[in-house]
């Protein structure tokens, strides 16, 4: 799996760091989500997965590839 | 990490001028002087219909003089709403704010002012917890106070609700409870002070500009007899308010007066009181205008809050009927009908072009019921947004809460506190309507919607 995110639609919610602190930070100078790993192993799929769901704009895609 | 590749449009390079396209077409029926005004004042969501109808996706309209370009349809929105700060600006093009906010607060400082404000770290999701319990306390008082049976008015009970849960969410407990009913109705004449008219002089000596004028004074003094008992408080106790008026420039003089904090007050509410209260009446008048939606909300609550868990707890959790009830009052009445930015620098769409100095704007009350994107859009079918159907995933269509960089950003925090709110009162009481279903109705006379008057429901304890 590999992880997309739009940073024209991320505000810094920091909802995805919550769900999953491996993969996901949040830079305070710019308030925008950072990737920290893009093809995160397969056992942090649930929490990937939760990332996306509850992202309150939605910024975070998930891609099979 | 994969950033868009901003390069590529045409929109992002001032330095690169791209070729100027055509001009959008204008909207007809322009009066002398006052443009389409009149129609934005008495009929505004059958003005941007007419805009989509006569001229398309992209059409002009003229509101005194200002020319405001409506962009309608997905993608045209969605280029609205990736467009950045530096192109599109908010400042300017709202004047009918400022005389709210006062000078320096909000959409009359420039960017680089605002980019030093205050970022407003409340809203971040580890707050959501210990706010969601000042919600559903502020819930339980104020049912305290309904007794066993009786008629609310819906507008003047959730403002009053929502006054409360925003400032001692966003500003601090202690200076909640300096707040009385005196503050909603305050607030109630500032938002009634938004009158369009404000695109030809916000200052002019209409009674709605006195009106708000006056209040908007009231609100300075209540505010200055708060800061000064405040004053004395001890340091554990200071909140943000008292820390900012503590401030002191190089020279010794306080960096902030009484009347920019109550300017800050201002701003920090209107995004969240009028819209969550608005939201809050419309969400329970559409259930009870469809009964078997509300049941099916009372079920759920009923079920989900059998074991006696906290509402702090569930309202931070999944709601499906609930949320969806939610979701179904924003899309039809959305809080805000038009979103609007100031070109920086020419705005390129498609063959179009809008030059510096216009104003570009998308309406998402015209957006939410776009036949194209929503099935049977004037139905109120909370179900569309069950696993399957989804439509509020379409983010440049849905979008009572805007999309992109300026997307709501109280928007999770106002669909927990909702969510607090009716799991609180839904399970307290049985409401019914007081009035023929239809004579609910939204006001549009002022930029600020607000449900007109009379707004009533009838309540008994369960």
């Amino acid at each position: 799996m590999r992880v997309r995110v739009d940073t024209d639609l991320c505000q810094g919610h920091a909802v995805c760091k919550e769900e999953a602190p491996a993969v996901f930070a949040v830079d305070d100078r710019t308030n925008k989500v950072v990737v920290l790993a893009e093809r995160p192993d397969e056992s942090l799929r649930a929490e990937v997965r939760r990332a996306v769901k509850y992202c309150p704009t939605r910024a975070i895609r998930l891609e099979e590839a | 990490m994969t950033a868009p590749a901003q390069t590529d449009t045409p929109n992002a390079a001032p330095a690169a001028p791209t070729p100027r396209g055509l001009a959008p077409p204008r909207l007809r029926g322009e009066w002398p002087l006052l443009g389409h005004l009149q129609e934005l004042r008495r009929r505004p969501i059958e003005l941007f219909e007419r805009v989509r109808r006569e001229c398309g996706e992209i059409g002009e309209m003229n509101f005194a003089g200002n020319r405001v370009v409506l962009l309608s349809g997905e993608e045209a929105q969605e280029a609205f709403f990736r467009g950045t700060d530096e192109q599109l600006d908010q400042a300017a093009a709202y004047p009918f704010m400022t005389p709210i906010f006062g000078r320096g607060v909000l959409f009359d400082a420039t960017p680089e002012q605002r980019k030093q404000g205050l970022r407003n770290q409340s809203l971040r999701d580890s707050f959501m917890r210990g706010h969601a319990e000042v919600i559903a306390r502020e819930t339980q008082r104020m049912m305290d106070s309904l007794g066993d049976r009786g008629e609310l008015d819906l507008l003047d009970f959730f403002s009053e609700l929502t006054l409360y849960t925003s400032s001692a969410c966003l500003v601090g407990k202690e200076f909640r409870e300096e707040l009385t009913p005196e503050y909603f109705r305050v607030f109630y004449e500032l938002e009634k002070g938004t009158d369009a008219i404000a695109y030809v002089n916000p200052y002019l000596p209409l009674p709605a500009f006195r009106t708000r004028d006056r209040a908007r004074r009231r609100l300075v003094e209540l505010l200055s007899a708060v800061f000064e008992r405040r004053a004395s408080a001890p340091k554990e106790k200071r909140e943000l308010f008292d820390v900012l008026l503590s401030l002191k420039l190089p020279d010794g003089s306080p960096r902030f007066s009484v009347d920019q904090v109550t300017g800050m007050f201002i701003s920090m509410m209107f995004a969240g009181h009028h819209t969550t209260s608005g939201t809050a009446a419309w969400t329970l008048i559409e259930l009870l205008r469809q009964p078997e939606f509300g049941a099916r909300v009372v079920g759920e609550l009923d079920a989900l809050y059998a074991d006696g868990r906290e509402v702090s707890y569930q309202a931070l959790r999944e709601i499906p009927e609930l949320e969806g009830a939610i979701k179904e009052a924003l899309r039809l009445h959305p809080p805000l009908i038009l979103l609007m930015r100031k070109v920086v620098y020419d705005f390129h769409y498609k063959g179009w072009t809008v030059p510096a100095g216009k104003l570009v704007a998308v309406s998402p009350a015209l957006s939410n019921r776009m036949p194209e994107c929503f099935r049977e859009p004037d139905r109120y079918d909370p179900d569309r947004y069950k696993e399957g159907r989804e439509e509020d995933a379409r983010l440049f269509a849905w979008i009572p809460f805007g999309a992109g960089r300026h997307r709501c950003v109280g928007a999770a925090f106002a669909m927990m506190q909702l969510k607090a709110i009716f799991s609180a009162l839904l399970r307290g009481y049985a409401f019914e309507l007081a009035q023929p279903p239809a004579t609910y109705r939204n006001d549009h006379s002022k930029m600020v919607v607000q449900l007109a008057k009379p707004c009533v429901a009838r309540y008994r304890r369960r």
